[in-house]
């Protein structure tokens, strides 16, 4: 692989990258705003300057500058070299770039950074990106000045609806149209452009059009200042309480790689953010799937429940032990659950295989609608896991005609979504459901079993190619729940069983014994985890 | 049984004789030092009285500086606080009567007794201030909490929370009582009575707001 230096340093580049591209690649970052790896480089926010040295024989390219001597107070004629943003500038092999060692650049970012400020409404205490603001950042890094501008600054349009989802500020924006390249490039629909020039730069949406689609939030996302907000984030947190745990979303097949923002004083999850994978979702998310955080409380199971009546757990636990045990073997059935985790799922294949049942179903939610960016037509999140778990078993449809038949009575069922109506559960006469969410499923319960979401277990998830990808556990359990497995170790203890599952290593040995279960090979960058890896 | 621990040897005895007084028929009576100790309260009570009288009481504060007890009749006479002793926290408000607090959670992050809690809210379609700012539609102090160090007053870029009511915090009958609500920290004034703060906000759309604002209807 060819190399430049980089203030000294060898850095290896792909041909026809970008300085900033390959620095970024080696960990070192190099100043920006407008730059964005998932985006074009417009190179108009001048903060990702360099200084470029020469090849050997050649001539710098150097500027006639006047420079103030301080001393004398005259002004004297001097040179300076012509610098280049990096995120345009091609990387070519044995080039010599200077960034931080350079005090032409250090000079300049500096210079850009006033310029950025001296229109800012300043309004840090009120704006919701404090915190995570690169202005705030790059003022500590590189400006360390006070604004020199005595004049008023120019005030623009203020709280502005995008449309449904997105408010705009057009006093903090820094134009850098990451938002305007982002409806353009990625989400194909060309609805923000920017107008007027110099300090009446504004960013407006298209005339008679609104800033919609499924893919508004990521606008919000790509902004590096407090320009665009999202109506649901809006004054709700500040970032600096929130902690972060690295998730997977939830909303479809895609397995999105997410950060899932809560606030650990009350044990609430905020926000979602996307978190960088080339291999599933690049940088980005759907709006659906941003908003999907909101499942963490919403419609969430948090009480054991036997014949839809509120019960304490352990009673609840002894009725469905009672309830699996009067069942023959032959007439009891285990129902797997696409949406919930592998170590959910592995667990109950054991406690099925440990009381001799034959029949394994999956469910899952029915189809939806996908596109062809990020979202997928299947709504669950670990379809691929849970077919490899269990290559044998039948799908949710045969169930209803499998009850219908006579030929089950009993089942344990994972979760609370199926494709179909859940009419014929009625039939049954005895079903234990765990699930962490309200559904069909749990509505027909004999006795309910409040399971952790997958915000408060670790859990590993397969996505639709087949990429295995490990969700953190964020915000403590909620109520009287826990995590699947773990109840349903408890549950084959009950009974007898011991299914040598007492800890989430145990679960996870299970499931990397299983040859069906080794993830494939992926050149996957952070986020994407073995099986088995905490 | 074994002992649990073995017992310790006798600690060396580290101390040094005291000589008693010599054992007398006057100090073993004990009567000659009561009469003497009722003495130094007779010529305080004589003190106070002939003071009250005469209506020469000296000044509490500056006396408390010299030898000697001084009572005063709290809670009707006060002792006189510093200029900057911090009572209880008040809101301070805008020239219209509402809240200068744009709920920006400074405080509550500064406050090493996690006793402020916010929940911010957007001012209602057609206020003047939405889109610019925001205002705490709970705001919630615990007194039992605070530990009166000031620092949400030193981190507040508003000027919104003071602690210059002059009160300290009040007992009262139950715990939930000491939970102040944003409109109790709203009706106290300044220890002089007033309730508005040094420094003057410009809001947009007052004449004074600084500022080139937009022509022409963009």
């Amino acid at each position: 692989m060819p190399t430049f230096k980089l203030d000294g340093r060898e850095i290896p580049f792909e041909p026809g990258e970008s300085i900033i591209k390959a620095a970024a690649k080696q960990g070192i970052e190099i100043p920006h705003y407008c730059w964005h790896p998932g985006l074009s480089s417009p190179a108009n926010c001048r903060m990702c300057l360099v200084e470029l040295k020469p090849a050997a024989g050649q001539r710098p390219v150097m500027l006639d500058i006047l420079e103030l001597d301080r001393k004398t107070g005259e002004y004297k004629p001097v040179q300076k070299p012509k610098l280049q943003p990096s995120c345009q500038y091609l990387a070519v092999e044995g080039q010599e770039v200077l960034s931080d060692t350079s005090p032409h650049v250090k000079e300049a970012r500096s210079h850009v950074q006033e310029l950025l400020l001296l229109n800012h409404p300043v309004d840090c205490p009120i704006c919701d990106q404090s915190g995570e603001c690169k202005l705030q950042d790059y003022w500590l890094e590189h400006q360390h000045t006070q604004k020199r501008m005595r004049d008023e600054p120019v005030h623009k349009p203020k709280g502005v609806s995008f449309g449904d989802t997105i408010v705009y500020d057009g006093e903090r924006c820094v134009m850098c149209t990451r938002c305007v390249r982002f409806m353009e490039e990625v989400a194909k629909d060309p609805v923000l452009e920017m107008r007027e020039r110099g300090n009446l730069n504004e960013i407006a949406v298209a005339p008679g059009r609104k800033l919609e689609g499924n893919y508004t939030f990521m606008t919000e996302h790509v902004c590096p200042v407090g320009a665009l907000t999202t109506k649901d984030f809006r004054f709700k947190a500040r970032v600096w309480f929130l902690r972060s745990a690295d998730s997977i979303c939830q909303g479809c097949a895609t397995g999105c790689n997410a950060h899932l923002d809560y606030d650990p004083r009350t044990n609430k999850v905020q926000r979602y953010r996307p978190r960088d994978n080339e291999a599933v979702n690049k940088y980005w998310m759907c709006d659906e799937g941003m908003l999907s955080y909101k499942f963490a409380h919403e419609t969430r199971i948090t009480e054991a429940r036997v014949s839809n009546k509120k019960a304490k757990r352990a009673a609840a636990m002894e009725s469905a032990k009672s309830a699996i045990a009067s069942a023959q073997p032959s007439l009891l059935a285990i129902v797997l659950s696409a949406t919930h985790s592998q170590e959910d799922n592995v667990a109950l294949l054991a406690l099925g295989k440990a009381l001799g049942t034959s029949s394994v179903y999956i469910a899952g939610r029915a189809l939806g609608k996908g596109d062809d960016i990020l979202v997928d037509a299947d709504k669950n999140s670990n379809t691929q896991g849970v077919q490899a778990l269990a290559p044998d078993a039948r799908q949710w449809s045969m169930f209803a005609h499998d009850v219908g038949a006579g030929r089950i009575t009993h089942a344990i069922a994972l979760g609370a979504d199926v494709a179909s109506d859940a009419d014929i559960l009625e039939k049954l006469d005895a079903l234990v459901v765990l699930a962490a969410h309200g559904g069909p499923l749990t509505g027909a319960a004999k006795v309910l079993l409040p399971a952790a979401s997958w915000a408060e277990a670790s859990g590993t998830y397969v996505n639709k190619k087949g990429i295995s990808q490990l969700s953190k556990k964020g915000i403590e359990p909620q109520g009287d729940s826990k995590a699947a497995w773990q109840i349903i170790a408890e549950l084959g203890k009950a009974l007898g069983h011991d299914l040598g599952l007492g800890k989430l290593g145990d679960v996870r040995k299970k499931l990397v014994g299983r040859n069906s279960e080794r993830p494939p090979a992926t050149d996957t960058g952070a986020g994407t985890s073995e099986a088995g890896a905490e | 049984m074994a002992r649990a621990f073995p017992k310790k040897p006798a600690a060396q005895l580290n101390a040094t004789v005291v000589d008693y007084a010599e054992k007398t028929a006057s100090n073993q009576a004990y009567l000659p030092e009561i009469i003497r100790g009722l003495g130094v309260s007779m010529s305080h009570f004589f003190k106070n009285t002939k003071e009250m009288i005469r209506g020469s009481r000296p000044d509490p504060v500056t006396e408390r500086l010299e030898d000697g007890i001084t009572t005063i009749s709290y809670p009707e006479q006060k002792r006189p606080y510093p200029d900057r002793f911090r009572g209880v926290h008040r809101l301070t408000t805008r020239d219209d009567g509402s809240v200068r607090c744009v709920a920006c959670l400074c405080c509550s992050t500064a406050c090493p007794a996690q006793c402020i809690s916010i929940v911010a809210g957007e001012y209602p379609e057609g206020d003047k201030r939405r889109g610019y700012e925001k205002y705490p539609v709970k705001f919630v102090i615990d007194e039992l909490r605070c530990i009166f160090c000031g620092y949400c007053v030193e981190a507040c870029p508003c000027d919104a929370i003071r602690m210059d009511t002059g009160h300290h915090a009040v007992p009262y009958d139950s715990r939930d009582q000491f939970i102040y609500d944003k409109d109790i920290l709203l009706s106290f004034k300044d220890k002089d009575g007033a309730k508005k703060s040094e420094n003057p906000r410009h809001e947009p759309g007052d004449p004074s707001f600084p500022g080139v604002t937009r022509l022409g209807g963009h």
